[in-house]
């Protein structure tokens, strides 16, 4: 279990995530949808660890521990990861030397992985991962190095982004495959498709868990709703 | 394989010091062409079919070798270039003079192998002249002495003649540098291209100076130097990199990457970029400064500490 209880962050005195709690199952599957800039990488970011993401307030807890001062090397020792929205480029490192994180993980794994995620092990192996992979490419690495880890909890932020339309059954799949294996997925998205595979998602409003609950239902309200929301106000308001 | 009488001994221990270094066991392979050279002695040579070798030795100690590459030869097997240092201090000053004919391929792996000096003064100036629709490959590796008292100069003058090309690797990774000072200075002709690309490591108190112009004369020539500079410690690192636009629909691209880790380092870089046909385009890049954060920190989010993320990431750079 990894939960959240209200968590402050701000950055340059502004508040940018305003007291949120939320609680993950291993073996399920979240959603975390929201407008863009109300904070939704942010929280992967805190839950993840990341230096500049330290929170003001709040706790996190995986399994009864406090991580919260826990550096992120600990944390994802502990089995927490992250698929960036924007994942890094590693100038003269190839894929497989990537994917192998150093030779801690297995050249046939790599090719399975690599399988996974519609990336042909004999073609892509020896690329770089540096900026002349394409964008889509260079996610669809990531997420390859994410599956790698078999992590207990991993956030995906914006998995289909830069991804085209045809690999989103690939994503679907990477989810689900995810979930049979126990890890206790988070993921952050715009696309309704990739939403309603998620049990129970949490709706992110300037900074502030907005409704939350069976992920069909969010789902529905957020694309009614938060589209022609002027959203800023509710923070204000509150 | 051509080993001069009476320094058997010497090539022996060369040898020895470079396959343990390299794991290559070509040079004794008799169908290697080899140029090897101990302190101020050729004490090896050998040389294939269209290649002609020539050494001598002035009386104050200047180590002159002529290579001659006739037309239309191609080398299949990298010609190898091993020049070491025996003797725990002193100098060593070498001339190369190539002289590349047209529609010649060769591939050049040189190295030093400086690994048991105290003080060293290793001078090695290169002449080369590339012939027309020649192709030349020239990598070259440094294995120097820990202690740092190596001090290595290489200065390359080079032209490259229509349609020719030419590449060059210089790598000094792996041991410690001392101090190192590298020219490269080329000339190109029309449709030449040149890709220079330097990699190195600087620990502790270690100096790198490194200079790479490229003078793009003729008409669509081009031409590419890539410098990049791993700079620990104290290490002090000072990278220049020019292009000169000469002719027209010359282009040039010049980029300059020093990482640096420690609190006692100091890096700088210099690009020089000068048009003078309106037709010619260069550009440049450089970035000095740590290693990026989101770099340390996807690889932490995997596991890896910070410092095995560094070196990880350092590791690719520098491959
Ligand atoms: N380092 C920072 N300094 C200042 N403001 C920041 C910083 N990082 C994020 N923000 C601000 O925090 C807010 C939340 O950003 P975040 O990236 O979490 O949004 P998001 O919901 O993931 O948006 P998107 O859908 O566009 O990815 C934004 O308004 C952003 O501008
Ligand atoms: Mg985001």
């Amino acid at each position: 279990m990894l939960t959240l209880e209200n968590i402050k962050y701000s950055k340059n005195s502004n508040d940018i995530i305003k007291g949120i709690s939320m609680k993950f199952e291993e073996g399920k599957v979240y959603g975390i949808v929201g407008n863009n800039g109300v904070g939704k990488s942010t929280i992967g970011y805190i839950i993840m660890g990341l230096s500049d993401y330290r929170v003001n307030e709040g706790e996190i807890f995986l399994n009864e521990r406090n991580i919260t001062d826990m550096p992120i090397t600990d944390r994802a020792k502990n089995g927490i990861s992250l698929l960036w929205q924007e994942p890094a480029r590693f100038e003269g490192m190839s894929v497989k030397n990537y994917l192998m994180l150093n030779k801690k993980i297995k050249l046939k794994e790599v090719e399975k992985a690599l399988d996974l995620v519609n990336l042909e092990p004999d073609k892509y192996l020896n690329r770089l991962v540096d900026k002349k992979l394409s964008g889509g490419e260079r996610k669809k690495v990531e997420i390859a190095s994410c599956v790698l880890l078999n992590p207990k909890f991993l956030i995906m932020d914006e998995p289909d982004s830069g991804i085209d339309i045809m690999s989103l059954d690939m994503i679907v799949k990477i989810i689900d495959y995810l979930k049979e294996r126990g890890t206790g997925v988070i993921v952050i998205t715009h696309r309704k498709e990739i939403a309603i595979k998620s049990e129970y998602s949490y709706l992110i409003c300037a900074g502030k868990v907005f409704l939350e609950g069976k992920s069909d239902k969010i789902v529905k309200y957020y694309e009614k709703t938060c589209d022609t929301c002027g959203h800023i106000n509710y923070a204000e308001e509150n | 394989m051509d080993i001069v009488k009476g320094y058997e001994e010497e090539f022996n221990q060369l040898v020895d010091i470079y396959e343990k270094n390299t794991e290559d066991k070509s040079l004794r392979n008799p169908a290697v062409a080899t140029i090897i050279v101990s302190g101020n002695k050729v004490v090896g040579l050998n040389s294939v079919k269209g290649m002609h070798i020539n050494s001598k030795v002035r009386g104050d100690g200047l180590v002159i070798i002529d290579v001659d590459i006739e037309d239309n030869t191609v080398i299949p097997i990298p010609v190898h270039l091993c020049t070491g240092f025996l003797k725990k201090q002193g100098e060593q000053i070498l001339k190369f003079n190539y002289m590349i004919g047209n529609n010649v391929k060769v591939k050049f792996k040189s190295h030093c192998i400086l690994t048991k000096v105290e003080k060293l003064h290793h001078y090695m100036e290169s002449d080369m002249y590339i012939g027309k629709n020649s192709h030349v490959v020239y990598e070259d590796e440094h294995f120097h002495d820990e202690r740092g008292g190596v001090f290595v100069e290489t200065i390359t003058k080079m032209k490259i003649d229509e349609n020719g090309y030419f590449a060059s690797k210089f790598y000094e990774t792996k041991t410690r540098v001392g101090r190192i000072n590298v020219v490269m200075d080329i000339e190109l002709k029309d449709n030449a291209k040149a890709n220079l690309e330097s990699k190195i490591y600087g620990r502790e108190d270690d100096i790198i100076d490194i200079k790479e112009i490229l003078r793009l004369n003729g008409e669509n020539s081009s031409g590419i130097a890539t410098s990049t500079v791993f700079a620990t410690d104290s290490t002090k690192a000072h990278v220049i990199n020019e292009a000169y636009g000469n002719a027209p629909y010359s282009r040039g691209h010049i980029e300059c990457n020093e990482i640096v880790k420690g609190e006692g380092v100091s890096v700088s870089t210099i690009p020089v970029l000068k048009v003078n046909n309106e037709k010619a385009e260069l550009t440049h890049e450089a970035s000095v400064g740590r290693i990026k954060q989101d770099q340390l920190e996807t690889l932490m989010s995997k596991g890896l500490t910070e410092d095995e993320a560094a070196e990880f990431i350092v590791n690719g750079l520098l491959s």
